[in-house]
């Protein structure tokens, strides 16, 4: 009895520490100081939508942006600032660098738009996430009698993302931080179907979050 | 009696599964687009939506539909206040009032979508082949501009097929005004067109002023 229930527990513990990501944060900033925001400043979170085959996907920028939200920071949704300066950042307009950047912000209108929403930092956020490989196999089958799923089937998710911090005041690159998780998740048909679910892209979105966080320090308009 | 009850639920519940489950869509665009942040060129024009233009209603294959008519007209409007100071709107040519305006008519070649079971790739795509017909009020033809827009949304886990057609369309009218915004005065006909609308205007001006 006791050998069986060991068992279970040794079972369950190897599975649960199975469907744990493991997440790679790589930085590179040119200087180690904390970027300054003051507190009247925002940060908009945008995704890049020009690959053709994938997207950077809106529920992970505003999982980001809601990671980033606490300590002051005030993030500004990004479609309301896409919409607001449209059509200059659609997937067609949008400047792949900063020297696009700089002939877009000349224009008067574009510059006082983005001072008006009060937005110092724009973050670019570019990735995805893949199933990159399965295995196993799962029958289900219904029958007058009743039913259920036998089997076990497993496939691996790869969440990639890169954020690119670019200062609208001076038009200059201030850091890049690039996010790689890796899970294995799980799904055991015992009559029921089973799942054990890596949460790899809601554990890239918090690194990635907090991450940022950390990138950036709120002075008060008093200590300036 | 409860059998029979039974089967019935059990009837009604497996058509709404089959019904969730089929491949057709039918999609009707009512959302607004925003202003376009543009500084317009002080000149005219005059825009012609056809009732075949703003009545749209485009079958790219047998299992989709969309209705992208009036969703494009209010997109133009828009975009079409970017690039000229002083427009009008009608329905056909002969409504024109305006005198030295240039006359746009837009219409549709042609629009193609993509589902993931057609890519292999978990996305749909909306292609919007657009061709505008720029002529003077006079009737001389300036140019005929061909404008092809494209949208493309990530296929999401029980999402609608008709949802997601229908984001796609949205971004692929995104596209068409941020084209428009970008290329519209890059074409050398109009380019040519404007300069000489201008110079035109300088000389009125001169013309005015001296006695």
């Amino acid at each position: 009895m006791k050998l069986s229930r060991l068992l279970l527990l040794l079972l369950t513990t190897i599975i649960i520490a199975g469907c744990s990501a493991t997440t790679t944060i790589d930085e590179y900033r040119p200087t180690g100081e904390a970027i300054a925001l003051n507190e009247d400043d925002r940060i908009v979170l945008l995704g890049r939508r020009d690959a053709g085959h994938y997207e950077t996907d809106r529920e992970f920028i505003s999982c980001v942006g809601e990671k980033m939200k606490g300590g002051d920071i005030r993030v500004l949704p990004e479609q309301e600032f896409i919409d607001a300066i449209y059509p200059w950042f659609e997937p067609r307009t949008a400047p792949k660098g900063l020297l696009r950047l700089k002939r877009l912000m000349q224009d008067g209108s574009i510059k006082d738009e983005v001072n008006k929403l009060s937005i110092r930092y724009l973050v670019w956020l570019d990735g995805s996430t893949e199933t990159l490989d399965s295995g196993g196999s799962m029958s289900c089958a219904i029958g007058p009698g009743g039913g259920g799923c036998f089997g076990f089937a497993q496939w691996d998710k790869l969440s990639v993302y890169e954020a690119i911090v670019w200062d609208l005041q001076d038009l200059t690159e201030k850091g890049r931080l690039r996010v790689d998780s890796e899970g294995t998740s799980y799904l055991i048909g015992a009559v029921a179907p089973i799942p054990f679910l890596t949460p790899v892209k809601s554990d890239a979105c918090a690194s990635l979050g907090n991450q940022l966080k950390g990138f950036f320090t709120v002075q008060s308009n008093a200590e300036q | 009696m409860f059998t029979i009850k039974m089967k019935m639920f059990a009837t009604v519940l497996s058509l709404i599964v089959l019904s969730g489950c089929s491949s057709s869509a039918s999609v009707q665009l009512t959302n607004d687009f925003p202003q376009v942040l543009a500084k317009p060129k002080p000149l005219s024009a005059a825009i012609v939506f056809e009732p075949s233009f703003s009545n749209y209603v485009a079958r790219p294959n047998e299992k989709t539909e969309i209705d992208i008519g009036s969703a494009q007209v209010r997109l133009l409007r828009n975009a079409f206040a970017g690039l000229f100071s002083n427009l009008e709107f009608v329905a056909s040519r002969e409504e024109i009032t305006l005198d030295r305006a240039m006359v746009i008519i837009p219409s549709i070649r042609e629009v193609q979508v993509s589902v993931p079971s057609d890519n292999y790739l978990n996305v749909f795509e909306v292609w919007i082949k657009y061709n505008l017909d720029l002529e003077t009020t006079d009737g001389d033809t300036i140019d005929s501009w061909f404008m092809p827009a494209y949208g493309k949304t990530p296929d999401a886990f029980m999402a609608s097929k008709s949802a997601a057609i229908g984001e796609a369309a949205i971004i692929a009218l995104r596209d068409a005004g941020a084209k428009l915004m970008l290329d519209f005065y890059r074409i050398p006909t109009v380019n040519n067109w404007a300069i000489e609308e201008r110079r035109k205007a300088r000389q009125a001006n001169i013309r005015e002023v001296s006695p």
